[in-house]
């Protein structure tokens, strides 16, 4: 089932990586693969930060926390028994709403509008409640991290969004919507502006019509929202820019995570077509919790019977053949799940075609809970890819 | 999937099939859609006329299952089956269309690049008018519903809960007007006796608890009216004697070769899911004080009509629909 034989070095491309970002659907191991790049950064003496999204509490317990906050935090690698690890790895759990207000207390122009804005009805719901909040918010903090110069190595594991990259779009959303002209738009309403009379037409009836719908208060807690935000259009832009250009950057890599089931696969498709199509770095293919077994015959009796019998000695007359029988089915259901699987991952192969690496990760017995397990994973991870 | 001659009567799926609105969500990769549809179809195989829709997806998850891509209009798949999509332009439409009467004025706003910018980014607004298309089918103010039953395939669970609770924040938001009084509407259906939530979960701990962090918000935030049926896919319950287990055991320790080696590694992979499965069912069954529905894994390969079909079948048999009662079986 391999490609071409093992011939990607794994870790001499995580070396020239200063930015991974993690992309795939929720549920497939993403924040797992991202714990494990990083670990593996840090391992190999890099300064390494993993920025995850809502990960489970088991994992941060693991990295050494009790739960993530939207502080940058130092795991201890000394458990690992690993030897002098030279590098570091730092984690840190997305807040969205805290990281609204860092940008927003960082770009005001001074205390006193910093106050306004923080305040305002309008922006209080939004960073509360926008659905989208948190995929703005997850490139803002990737700006804050990268820029800043902190750290050698970066990875990024992305929101389960529905809609793929929606996330690399976001700060084009908020742009767009800051843009000077809709502000002035909105800053003048027909009624009051200087130029009233010719803006009656349209706009007059597409404004009459946003108050009716959704009430004349918050058109003017917008009203006053746009004019606290009036002057940090030109920061949100040259922030965007930024950030766009560092995914495109040739130390950049998206790493498209998945599992072996056909719903999870679609997506990786549709990422690695996606991703082409923006000229974004592909990085490869991760698969998850593949399922292995060797093994033509399924016959447990011809293979294990002898040993079964002598182990079975002490215990009820009946064990050994129950128990072959039952590993004779396990084994065939475990093979007809690897040739399901090999068949379905088939397709995202040919669709990631000239994208970097593809790699199987074999499932883990039990959850990844402990920093130990995340070393396992990288093991498999780590091992010698094929090439796309 | 084993067939049990007799198979005792579901108290729990049968009132959710007897709701008006079924929401499904559950953390994502856990066969939310294969569970919309499965309650979809057992719906309309008990004669009642069924709609089962998704929210705003560019890319329909209900595509491969029923071989067509549902669109904004219901069409029929099925007897008694209707699917659609709720796509946010086309509610966008219906939405506005239904607060002004003017056709032109409704154009005029559609058409104007303001609006759209402005919709785009309002807290809130898309998810009001996609579940305002949704509040829509279950109550329609012109005239009689045209279903007897609405199925909801919600986004993942996280984003499934803010789109729901956007009735709630959108009351803080918005102090008048028509969104508001939308808001309320929805809010009111939502919470209606005949509004039920079904959470789809796997045997897998992160999973459980993902599970049961949603259920516990939807209640803290009174966005329920029961709790809600909780379904764990992929189960396969212990099977194993002690003896089995404890001879699984000396031979995972034994020196074997590597094919001795994977029929023993077969064996742990299948008694570790049947654990995880008993396991989950205890900590769902404290946590939400509901019983949870165990449902054996779909044929192998994940073929998702396929795997549709036999959870049908599987979960059929417990409220009195045969195969035969199934359309495709």
């Amino acid at each position: 089932m391999d490609l071409t034989p093992a011939t990607f070095d794994m870790d001499g491309w995580l070396d020239g990586r200063n930015l991974v970002v993690c992309v795939g659907a929720g549920g497939v191991g993403k924040t797992t693969t991202a714990a494990t790049i990083a670990l593996h950064g840090a391992l190999r003496g890099r300064k390494t930060m993993v920025l995850t999204i809502d990960p489970a509490r088991r994992l941060a317990n693991s990295l050494g926390l009790k739960s993530f906050g939207n502080e940058e935090t130092r795991i201890d690698l000394d458990a690992l028994g690993h030897g002098e690890a030279t590098g570091e790895l730092w984690a840190m759990m997305l807040d969205s709403r805290s990281t609204f207000d860092t940008l927003i207390q960082r770009i005001a122009a001074d205390e006193e509008a910093k106050k306004r804005i923080l305040n305002n009805h309008v922006y209080r719901h939004m960073a509360d409640t926008f659905a989208g909040s948190q995929d703005y918010m997850a490139t803002e903090k990737l700006y804050d991290l990268v820029a800043g110069g902190r750290y050698d190595l970066v990875v990024l594991d992305t929101p389960p969004v529905k809609n793929a990259l929606d996330f690399l779009e976001s700060p084009g959303r908020l742009i767009r919507f800051l843009d000077e002209r809709v502000l002035k738009w909105f800053l003048t309403p027909p009624e009051t502006g200087a130029f009233g009379r010719l803006m009656m037409g349209t706009t007059a009836v597409v404004y009459k019509l946003m108050g009716y719908i959704f009430g004349d208060e918050f058109l003017s807690d917008l009203q006053q929202f746009f004019q606290d935000f009036q002057g940090l259009y030109q920061g949100f832009v040259e922030r965007h820019k930024v950030v766009l250009e560092l995914f495109r950057a040739s130390t950049t890599s998206f790493v498209t995570v998945c599992a072996p089931t056909e719903s999870s696969l679609d997506v990786a498709t549709f990422f690695q077509v996606e991703l082409a199509a923006r000229d974004l770095p592909r990085g490869g293919v991760v698969v998850n919790q593949v399922h292995t077994c060797d093994g033509a015959t399924h016959d447990a009796k011809q293979v294990l019977g002898a040993v079964a019998e002598e182990l079975s000695a002490d215990l009820s007359p009946a064990t050994a053949n129950a128990l072959l029988a039952r590993l004779g089915m396990a084994h065939r259901r475990l093979h007809a799940l690897q040739v399901a699987e090999d068949e379905l991952t088939e397709r995202v192969r040919a669709a990631a075609r000239g994208g970097g690496f593809y790699q199987e990760v074999e499932r883990l017995d039990g959850n990844v809970h402990d920093l130990d397990s995340l070393l396992e994973v990288g093991r498999r991870l780590f091992a010698r890819a094929a090439t796309l | 999937m084993q067939d049990t001659a007799t198979t005792p009567p579901n108290d729990t799926l049968r009132s959710l099939l007897d709701g008006r609105l079924i929401l499904v969500t559950g953390k994502g990769g856990t066969g939310k859609t294969t569970y919309a549809a499965v309650l979809a179809i057992l719906s309309a195989a008990r004669g009642k006329r069924t709609l089962l829709l998704e929210m705003d997806n560019q890319r329909p998850s209900l595509t491969p299952i029923f071989g067509r891509e549902p669109v904004y209009t219901p069409a029929n798949v099925l007897p008694r089956l209707d699917i659609c999509n709720l796509t946010w332009e086309q509610a966008l439409q219906d939405f506005i269309g239904s607060l002004v009467p003017s056709r032109r004025v409704v154009g005029l706003a559609l058409q104007n690049k303001m609006v759209t910018r402005f919709l785009d980014f309002v807290p809130g607004s898309q998810e009001i008018v996609t579940l305002s298309a949704l509040g829509h089918h279950v109550k329609p103010t012109d005239g009689a519903p045209a279903y007897d039953v609405i199925v909801a395939d919600m986004p993942a669970s996280g984003h499934a809960f803010s789109l729901l609770d956007i009735t709630r924040s959108a009351l803080g938001l918005f102090r008048s007007g028509p969104v508001r009084t939308r808001a309320t509407e929805l809010r009111a259906m939502l919470r209606e006796a005949s509004t039920k939530v079904a959470l789809v979960a796997l045997p897998e701990e992160m999973v459980v608890n993902e599970t049961i962090e949603t259920a516990e918000r939807l209640r803290k935030y009174d966005l329920l009216s029961s709790p809600p049926a909780v379904f764990v896919n992929r189960a396969t319950l212990p099977t194993l004697s002690d003896d089995e287990r404890k001879l699984l055991e000396r031979l995972g320790q034994a020196e074997l070769d590597p094919l001795q080696r994977e029929f023993v590694r077969a064996g742990t992979w299948e008694d570790e899911l049947e654990q995880g499965t008993s396991e989950s069912a205890v900590r769902l069954r404290e946590a939400l004080e509901v019983e949870p529905v165990l449902v054996p894994p779909g044929p192998p390969g994940g073929d998702l009509k396929e795997t549709v079909k036999a959870v049908a079948v599987h979960l059929g048999r417990q409220v009195g629909v045969g195969r035969r009662d199934l359309p495709w079986t």
